[in-house]
């Protein structure tokens, strides 16, 4: 073992693999942002009440995130199988036969099919916490809103929303760093390829530790990940501040 | 008090920072000298990965087990770990310095990184008290464990890594024989694919696989063994050359001519092998590895239909036609801590498991050695009789992956799956050449 320096940061940061991770990964962020998030509040909104409709329709949106992730991997790997997978045979079915992709190995629309899944996955803890949130707003406050005449979306947006702010913005904080570490759907999936097309950070990590055995410049990459994952919660919290 | 807290939060995060600051080839120094009393108990830790169902494994701890009622001295804390998590383990150990005292080895860089860092011994002192052992392998067999004069193993298998598996009945159904020239092949391929059926099954989500059971053989056809080994050393010659560029430009008018199914990047291995076992493509190009699944996955009527052969030659080729890529396989290492009555008891267990009554018992499992026997043909599958036959025959070229670094392994891995989705074959070059050259420089 010798002593080199930030030698292995400088090489992470000139390697354009690791900037095409990155890319790729900043796109799984922003699915997770403005997938994840407001398809559990509009959710959340929706299954509010206790019935037993909407007690069953949260159960099953929340049974994924029950089963391991390398489940999950292999099932829509199934999914999106080449040859026997359902997603093509539905389409053909359809007669949509020219909408049949390869979904995983063709790199135009691989990140992308990778997005559903990881979506599809962590819904239902946002979803939990919404209606949590939701639930906890103080029944006073919605009468008075009530009697003031507040309605509708009025009472959404001048209420509700307010009242959860600071739910949301935890949502989104765990939302950014959940998926600054997404690896196990692309491992299985996919495992980064063909060819580094549906490389994320981690998986970048994972093959320079321990395909390659540097385990000094998977280290650096680490760091790298915790440091961008400061910067993008940074970010966000900034922008959400909320004016007052 | 909230400063105190934020100082020691800054210097863990300093110190984690550092960790990544440590250079590879790290140097470890050996210890010896220490001699454990001479005692009649000895404790020696095992590490294998014979944890499956198949034959081969069953047959390899029911060797084990033997040694054990055979020496009841020895304690034996066995690891059994899952072959796709061994070498990852055993890495990870060897990173720390803490090996066990006999272990699997894979030969090649493995072995090459490991006697560097001083973390294995060499077992000549073993090959040599068997005279009669020795004599029985096959040419050539230690080469791939040898370093510098010291040989660290005896290889337990043989795995050919690129065998051109053909159906008998579907290539004579569409008037075609087997091709043996690459003109044949195409026009195998263009018939095929013209009659709705796949040609050459691959499952390259791994990405070894092009690269282990194609392109080692096809790439070696074009460019010769030698060419291969002095680029590998980056000695005279580089993957920049216009003979390596030529054979990627092979393997991608292969892709190109359609030979492979739609999506091939998407499947592994297996469910390749189960493509051509169940009949749904005429050709495979896979490894010795294939045998035992293809054993479980046809019927006996759909394993007589199957044919083993090398890769056609390529016209203007620099190498030797009758050939293919292969290596000898793990044999069991002898690690640095084994010292005194643990190495005697050790050398008892690496000869236990590889010496020549293991090596008989190996082959009627089903698994290929590269070890001179009598194979008893009713022991075995016919296709197993057949490759058997076939790697007796010819001759052996290296295995791209077996050879290089690991970094410049993957970059051959991902080179071939950028290529085959169009990639240009001289970009691929050049990846291949920068990330050889830079891990040999490290």
């Amino acid at each position: 073992m010798k002593f080199i320096g930030f030698n292995n940061y400088v090489e992470v940061l000139q390697d354009p693999l690791f900037w095409k991770s990155f890319k790729n990964n900043l796109l799984i962020v922003a699915a997770s942002v403005f997938g994840q998030v407001p398809i559990a509040l509009l959710l959340s909104l929706v299954l509010l009440k206790n019935g037993w409709f909407q007690k069953f329709i949260r159960a099953s949106i929340f049974m994924p995130m029950v089963l391991s992730s390398v489940v999950v991997g292999i099932i829509w790997g199934y999914i999106y199988h080449p040859q026997i997978g359902i997603l093509n045979f539905l389409l053909d079915s359809l007669g949509l036969g020219s909408w049949k992709m390869q979904w995983l190995s063709d790199p135009s629309v691989s990140m992308y099919a990778i997005m559903v899944p990881i979506i599809w996955l962590n819904v239902g803890p946002y979803l939990v916490m919404f209606i949590a949130a939701l639930q906890n707003i103080p029944s006073e406050i919605d009468d008075a809103a009530q009697i003031d005449g507040a309605k509708g979306s009025r009472k959404l947006f001048s209420i509700k929303l307010p009242m959860i702010w600071d739910t949301i913005k935890v949502a989104v904080v765990l939302c950014i760093s959940g998926s600054l570490k997404a690896f196990d759907l692309i491992y299985v999936m996919t495992g980064g390829g063909p060819a580094h097309s549906t490389e994320l950070l981690a998986s970048y990590m994972y093959n320079n530790t321990f395909s390659i055995y540097r385990f000094g410049y998977g280290s650096a990459v680490s760091t790298m990940i915790v440091i961008i994952s400061l910067i993008m919660v940074a970010g966000s919290q900034y922008l959400m501040k909320s004016k007052k | 008090m909230k400063k105190r807290i934020a100082l020691v939060a800054i210097a863990a995060l300093l110190i984690s920072i550092l960790a990544a600051c440590g250079g590879t080839n790290g140097k470890e120094t050996t210890n010896e000298g220490e001699k454990p009393a001479t005692g009649e108990k000895v404790k020696l830790s095992l590490w294998h990965n014979f944890t499956g169902d198949d034959q081969r494994a069953q047959t390899m701890r029911s060797i084990i087990e033997q040694y054990q009622k055979d020496y009841p001295n020895v304690t034996l804390d066995i690891q059994a770990i899952p072959p796709d998590g061994y070498k990852t383990r055993l890495k990870t150990v060897a990173a720390a310095g803490e090996m066990p005292d006999v272990f699997i080895l894979s030969n090649g860089s493995m072995t090459q990184e490991f006697s560097a860092a001083g973390l294995i011994q060499p077992v000549n002192e073993l090959i040599d008290s068997h005279p009669e052992w020795k004599e029985g392998f096959m040419p050539n067999s230690f080469d791939a464990f040898t370093v510098d004069g010291n040989i660290y193993s005896a290889p337990m298998g043989l795995s050919p890594t690129s065998i051109l598996y053909y159906n008998k009945s579907i290539l004579e159904q569409n008037g075609l024989t087997v091709p043996k020239t690459w003109d044949e092949l195409l026009n195998a391929i263009s018939v095929l694919k013209g009659k709705g059926i796949t040609p050459i099954a691959l499952g390259n989500k791994a990405a070894w696989l092009a690269q282990s059971s194609i392109f080692s053989s096809l790439a070696d056809r074009v460019t010769g063994t030698e060419w291969f080994l002095k680029a590998v050393k980056q000695d005279g010659a580089s993957f920049t050359d216009p003979e390596f560029v030529q054979a990627l430009t092979y393997m991608q008018d292969l892709g190109e001519a359609g030979a492979f199914q739609d999506g091939f990047n998407a499947i592994d291995n297996t469910q390749m092998e189960q493509m051509f076992a169940q009949g749904k493509a005429a050709m495979m190009i896979d490894g010795g590895w294939a045998l035992s699944n293809l054993a479980s996955n046809a019927n006996a009527e759909a394993l007589e239909q199957m044919g083993a052969t090398v890769l056609p030659t390529i016209p203007g080729g620099k190498g030797e036609p009758n050939t293919l890529s292969g290596v000898v396989g793990v044999g069991m290492g002898l690690g640095k801590d084994a010292t005194g009555t643990k190495k005697d008891a050790a050398f008892q267990l690496i000869y236990a498991m590889s010496g020549p009554d293991a090596q008989k018992r190996t082959l009627e499992s089903n698994q290929l050695v590269s070890y001179k026997v009598e194979l008893d043909k009713s022991k075995v599958s016919p296709i197993f009789s057949e490759v058997y036959e076939l790697v007796n025959n010819v001759k052996l070229t290296p295995v791209y992956d077996g050879k290089l670094t690991s970094a410049g392994g993957e970059a051959v891995n991902n080179g071939l799956q950028e290529l085959l989705m169009g990639g240009k074959p001289e970009d691929i070059a050049k990846k291949i050449q920068d990330a050889q050259s830079k891990a040999l420089g490290q």
